[in-house]
């Protein structure tokens, strides 16, 4: 059943409010965690493919709010 | 909330950078194997450790201990001026106001070397150009002859102002202890005043200086108690402000008869358990280097407790410093022909 009128409105706001805020609640952790791996890579090269996981541990959230916001336009 | 503080300070950069760097540094087993080498191999071998650079260097102007001795000494000091420069904010401000003791460590060079007779070249291999006077001013102090002037321009160049009664008891009694004392003092001073205390990590900064005054004290009592030194002579040495031991426990320490009888007293502070053995015999060398230990423990337990502050740059320069004074240690030991058990007893590991 498909959303109309006001609805799909607030359900549109909804989905984009789940992207942007894991999207910042993304950037605010990989601040942290992107300083600190290119600061223990300026000392150490061969640690490039543990930080780069590290990078990319908090982006996990934003898929989370990815998949709601998906949920929201095309399975509600 | 998503202000960028560039105040701050970029804890999580420059501390990652300070732990890669302390993963580098010798372990327990680099100084065993140290203990069985000659000077020649134990250059080459911390020539291997991350010492490389100032070792070839000098290599053409110094060789043997001399060698050794100044490449180290170099080493720290760039190790710590690279930290200084990863640093930004208050980050940058705290750092740099801890390594302001370097700039005390090197006029009591400058000045305890004038004292012998010692020339340029021997001053600059045991100078730590790593505090806010560059080498350059280092060097300038060094050509003034008398310490009339190295004193003056030292009081311009690091913003200190000597007593008039400081530089009279120098001149009346030709010691540099008052000198240095009174220099002493001042960073501390200085240092605990200095620190901003509207955050956590600077607060946690505070508290680490103040505890690191009260074994400065604990050391300078312990040190003037085994010299038969007492009261009020005593409270001269002491610096103010320090955390567990405030200015009736300096007196009742300072009053004290003996080594032994400060016993009940150290009992109530955080290193009273570290120490104890080493008072009830009256061991100060062993007392001391029990503090030198448990500062470096007090250090590492701190870094880890607080991963983003101030703490793990201080257990690094802490633990370098410590690395840079035990190989020199061995060294020294190995050329002069120390009994191996010894020097070990006198590492801080």
């Amino acid at each position: 059943m498909a959303l109309e009128g006001e609805a799909a409105g607030i359900a549109a706001i909804g989905a984009g409010l789940a992207v942007g805020l894991t999207g910042i609640g993304a950037g605010m952790g990989e601040k942290d965690v992107g300083a600190a791996a290119v600061g223990a890579m300026t000392e150490d090269r061969s640690i490039f493919g543990t930080a780069m996981i590290f990078m990319v541990i908090p982006e996990t959230i934003v898929i989370f709010g990815l998949v709601i916001a998906i949920i929201i336009l095309f399975a509600l | 909330m998503f202000r960028r503080n560039r105040g701050k300070g970029n804890y999580a950069y420059t501390v990652a950078r300070v732990k890669a760097k302390k993963s580098l540094l010798l372990k327990e087993e680099d100084y065993e194997k140290m203990l069985m080498m000659t000077v020649p191999e134990i250059s080459r071998y911390i020539s291997e450790a991350g010492y490389s650079k100032e070792m070839a260097d000098l290599a053409g102007r110094l060789s043997g201990l001399n060698l050794l001795e100044h490449a180290t000494y170099l080493n720290m000091a760039k190790v710590f001026g690279s930290i200084l420069l990863s640093a930004t904010g208050e980050l940058y401000e705290m750092v740099s106001a801890y390594l302001d003791k370097w700039d005390v460590w090197n006029l009591k060079v400058i000045l305890r070397g004038k004292s012998y007779g010692l020339d340029a070249d021997g001053l600059r291999e045991d100078l730590v150009p790593a505090g806010k006077l560059s080498a350059e001013s280092l060097e300038k102090l060094i050509a003034f002859d008398s310490d009339d002037d190295i004193l003056a321009n030292f009081g311009k160049m690091a913003h200190v102002n000597f007593p008039q009664e400081i530089l009279a008891a120098y001149k009346a009694s030709g010691n540099l202890g008052v000198i240095e004392d009174f220099l002493e003092k001042i960073h501390y001073e200085r240092l605990i005043h200095s620190i901003d205390l509207s955050s956590r990590p600077s607060h946690l900064f505070h508290d680490y200086i103040r505890e690191e005054v009260d074994m400065k004290n604990f050391e300078t009592i312990l040190k003037l108690k085994a010299e038969g030194i007492h009261g009020e002579q005593v409270m001269k040495y002491l610096i103010h402000g320090g955390r567990g031991i405030d200015d009736r426990m300096l007196a009742v320490l300072a009053n004290a008869e003996d080594i032994n009888s400060m016993a009940s007293e150290a009992a109530q502070l955080k290193f009273g358990e570290e120490i104890k053995g080493a008072l009830e015999t009256n061991d100060v060398r062993e007392a001391v280097l029990s503090l030198r230990k448990y500062e470096r423990e007090k250090a590492k337990k701190f870094s880890r407790l607080y991963p983003l502050s101030v703490i793990p740059v201080i257990d690094y320069m802490i633990n370098k410093e410590y690395e840079v004074r035990n190989i020199r240690v061995i060294a020294r030991g190995m050329e002069s022909g120390m009994d191996r058990d010894i020097i070990k007893g006198l590492l801080v590991i």
